[in-house]
């Protein structure tokens, strides 16, 4: 289950059969990207159906029920079915940018797993710049809801589309300035290092368990990080009741499912974020160092499918407030005084 | 640098949009996000249901009149029996006036749960909705087992009221109010005090007392305004005047005053059904001389009856010739009204606050289309 | 102010511009001539005593052989209920606009005009209502308008 030995053996094997540099590496990596991209799918196939389930519960209902043990394959069908839907391309869209919104969206959703440690050793590539990679890439998604705005030439899209480009863009500072915290109490921007300067001393080295600077960069940053995914309470640039559906209102089948999975993997790009920073990563006693970090991710998700279910939501100049009158000067104020005492030296 | 052009845009919100509570068109004049202007259109649901009256027997006009406001069906019922009562003099046995009060609060009740779930879930909360349904459920489960049907009644007669109560229903009855108490602060509990639910909803979409009798609004949205009127205490009809009730009000006259006032007119409701139930008395329920459903003939006269719904004065304006049917039922429902004063609750709000305005005035649109 | 009361108070006031019908009910009905409509309904709304503030209801009538306008009206503060109605009788039937007393009335009016063909000077937005905006076959509540398919119930006997 690691995957630098599972690198080196397939790159050896394809040195052996003979083909040589580059294309053993860009091969062996090739592999490597289809290996997390087809397990990210998974995971948002199942995301979903979890999310289906948990709301159902919360309501007083089952959610799926039919297909299988409490309706486990219901996605997979529902995949299969957006699938086959038909793709309807109204007439008056901007045909180029129409047809690569949902492609940059999609890929700019899984663009952030190069960096993001599984397990132990479980890293496509340990950049020494990981964390800011994440946040120089996760920021694309909001040019693909641009494109996906102007592109369907539709007004409730375009609305959507302004709607999230101001939001994501606002709530990349505070997540940013949380991030930084973290960092701070680290000392490096790998996801690896970071990981690793919270291991021992049960689960006190946790980040999160820095009072009180860790707590608050964590709430900053889950608060900052429900916005980035589009959730509510911030799903305001796909707000139903007031937008239809906002950019997405006129895509169907492959590129709808496109988008609704990109969703879910930035959900879980999110979690996954906040677990390495504030919960220790992989680290964990007995089971093996991918199922505590799926375990940790998982409760993190819990978490902001509980906000989902329960918040209304909020108005586009209300959200827009709380980012850079509330949480602005909070995570600043935070950083500022974090970096103080690592600076002059006081434990905590 | 010169300043940047701007221009006004404007979207058609509806038909067929989630938040306009079925076929309601509203013409929006947008500034970015601001609404400017709103125009409802309204007649994608025309029915025609004055006309069609016009060419039934009476009896026949109360499972149309049911399609007028299905969701208080109960009381598009009783208006009008009450209007052909008025004007034939028709006493209604005692034991009917009872079951007919009791129906009359229960579905107000489950209409007002019914706008509990809608407006939370146009305001984003998904789960209130499922919770709004699930007690309104009881009382549906309530009337299909005393007359059959589940959202169109035809239930009250003229004189009276078309069969008698099932044995299990007081019992069932009594445990429905119960729950429904308990119930009720759970709902208070998730969105009451919810500061996003107040934020969304302090301060918006003002009606002040002055235009809220102007434009004839009434009901929930106008006793939100400040303003103690309702027909059950001002124009008694029935019984209401037997039974100890309040008639609560807001004053403030936004969102979340309207919202309040209705979770306040739940409370009291289950208060007049707790007493009817007490005071149920053993009877008849139909009048001595039996109306006859084809061959019916009040004495020519016109009337017109109202009471309060809901949805605020529900009225039927008849006329009769002495014939078996009716020359003319003109019906009048208080979301027309409401309707009719959206325009100016919108005054440069976002597009946000317009959905919110519009699921606090409970608007349905059979009501207003008719 | 009963029923009564409120009978006396109007024909001490308005005198003969409002005429009692005869309806064989409690609550008073009147009958309004159309050159007086517009004058009577702004005194019933500023009467100090009266003060009809709220418009209840609004709508035409086609008795068969005339038609006819009624108006509900209440008062909120005063708690009193109304009813008066105009006849008309000319080939063209006009009634004055309400909208300026009761703003409530702006949609009343619209409908009334589309179904039955009652033009109302004044108002502002007379645009079609209910009906589709292509609508050329008439005014649909008059009682001479028959659809094709609109079969009448026949008179039972009893």
């Amino acid at each position: 289950m690691e995957l630098y030995p599972v690198f080196m053996w397939l790159h050896d094997l394809l040195e052996s059969t003979g083909i040589g540099e580059p294309w053993s590496t860009i091969i062996s990596y090739g592999f490597l990207a289809v290996t997390v991209f087809g397990t990210l799918s998974i995971l948002a196939l199942f995301l979903v159906w979890w999310e289906r389930k948990i709301a159902g519960h919360i309501q007083q209902r089952f959610g799926p029920m039919r297909t299988g043990w409490h309706g486990w394959y219901q996605t997979i069908m529902d995949a299969v079915k957006l699938l086959q839907k038909e793709d309807i391309r109204i007439a008056t869209r901007d045909k180029a940018v129409f047809f690569w919104a949902p492609v940059v969206c999609f890929v700019a959703a899984y663009l952030a797993y190069v960096v993001i440690p599984f397990g132990e050793n479980l890293i496509v590539a340990d950049l020494n710049v990981g964390i800011l990679y994440i946040i120089a890439v996760t920021t694309f998604t909001v040019i693909s809801l641009l494109m996906a705005g102007w592109g369907s030439n539709n007004k409730y899209a375009l609305l959507g589309g302004m709607r999230s480009a101001a939001q994501v863009v606002s709530y990349e500072v505070p997540m940013a300035v949380s991030i930084l915290t973290v960092i701070v109490f680290a000392g490096s921007l790998s996801m690896v290092d970071i990981a690793n300067a919270q291991q021992g001393n049960i689960i006190f080295n946790w980040f999160i368990f820095k009072p009180p600077f860790g707590i608050i960069a964590f709430l900053t940053y889950i608060t900052a990080a429900t916005a980035e995914a589009n959730r509510t309470p911030f799903d305001i640039p796909e707000a139903e009741q007031e937008l239809v559906a906002g950019y997405n209102v006129e895509y169907s089948g492959m590129k709808f499912a496109m988008f609704f999975l990109a969703e879910f993997v930035n959900l879980f790009t999110v979690s996954a974020i906040a677990v390495t920073l504030f919960f220790g990563g992989w680290h964990g006693p007995l089971l093996p160092s991918w199922i505590w970090f799926l375990l940790k991710t998982f409760a993190v998700i819990l978490l902001l499918m509980l906000f989902r279910w329960t918040f209304p939501r909020l108005r586009v100049d209300q959200l827009m407030e709380f980012a850079w009158k509330f949480l602005v000067p909070l995570t600043f104020a935070n950083l500022i005084l974090a970096g103080w005492f690592k600076y002059a030296g006081w434990h905590w | 640098m010169s300043a940047l052009r701007t221009e006004e845009f404007t979207v058609n919100m509806g038909p067929h949009h989630p938040s306009t509570h079925g076929v309601c068109r509203l013409i929006l004049t947008m500034d970015g996000e601001k609404v400017v202007k709103v125009e409802p259109v309204i007649g994608y649901l025309h029915r025609a249901l004055e006309k069609i009256c016009e060419n039934r027997t009476y009896v026949q006009c109360i499972p149309i009149l049911d399609r007028f406001e299905y969701v208080t069906a109960m009381s598009c019922n009783y208006v009008f029996a009450l209007a052909v009562e008025k004007l034939a003099e028709i006493e209604v046995p005692e034991r009917a006036e009872y079951i007919r009060v009791i129906m009359l609060e229960l579905n107000r009740i489950a209409s007002h749960l019914l706008f509990y779930g809608v407006t939370a879930m146009d305001i984003g909360a998904l789960t209130p909705f499922l919770y709004g349904l699930r007690e309104r459920e009881l009382i549906i489960d309530l009337f299909e087992m005393t007359c059959g049907q589940r959202l169109t009644y035809n239930y009250i007669r003229i004189g009276g009221v078309a069969r008698d109560l099932p044995p299990e229903f007081v019992p069932k009855c009594r445990e429905a109010v119960k729950i429904i108490t308990d119930k009720l602060v759970d709902y208070e509990g998730l969105l009451n005090e919810n500061p996003i639910w107040k934020v969304r909803n302090q301060g918006i979409g003002y009606l002040s007392p002055e235009d809220a009798i102007a434009y004839g609004v009434s009901g929930p949205v106008l006793r939100a305004s400040g303003v103690e009127y309702d027909i059950r205490k001002n124009d008694p009809y029935s019984i209401y005047d037997r039974f100890d009730f309040n008639i609560p009000t807001h004053q403030n006259g936004d969102c979340y005053d309207r919202y309040l006032q209705r979770l306040a007119e739940i409370k009291e409701s289950l208060k007049i059904i707790t007493q009817a139930l007490d005071g149920l008395p053993e009877g008849e329920i139909q009048p001595k001389k039996k109306i006859n459903a084809i061959t019916y003939k009040p004495p020519a006269g016109e009337v017109y009856a109202r009471v309060e719904n809901s949805r605020g004065e529900l009225g039927v304006y008849l006329i009769s010739d002495g014939s078996t049917k009716p020359v003319r039922v003109k019906t009048r429902g208080g979301s027309y009204n409401q309707l009719q004063a959206l325009p100016i609750m919108v005054n440069d709000c976002l597009i946000a606050d317009l959905v919110a305005i519009f699921a606090s005035l409970d608007v349905i649109m059979p009501e207003v289309d008719r | 102010m009963t029923h009564d009361e409120l009978r006396a108070y109007v024909a001490d006031k308005f005198g003969d511009k409002l005429t009692l019908l005869d309806t064989g009910r409690a609550e008073p009905m009147y009958e309004v001539k159309l050159s007086d409509l517009h004058d009577v309904a702004e005194s019933l709304r500023k009467d100090e005593t009266l003060q009809f503030d709220y418009l209840c209801n609004l709508g035409g009538t086609d008795t068969g052989e005339r038609l006819e306008v009624h108006y509900q009206l209440a008062s909120i503060y005063k708690n009193n209920r109304i009813d008066f109605k105009v006849m008309l009788t000319d080939d063209k039937p006009s009634v004055p606009t309400v909208q300026d007393i009761w703003p409530a009335a702006n949609w009343y009016e619209r409908e009334m005009w589309e179904l039955y063909g009652i033009n109302v000077e004044g108002h502002n937005n007379l645009t079609r209502f209910l009906l589709p905006d292509d609508w050329d076959q008439g005014h649909p509540m008059r009682k001479d308008w028959d659809a094709p398919d609109f079969i009448r119930l026949p008179e039972f006997k009893g």
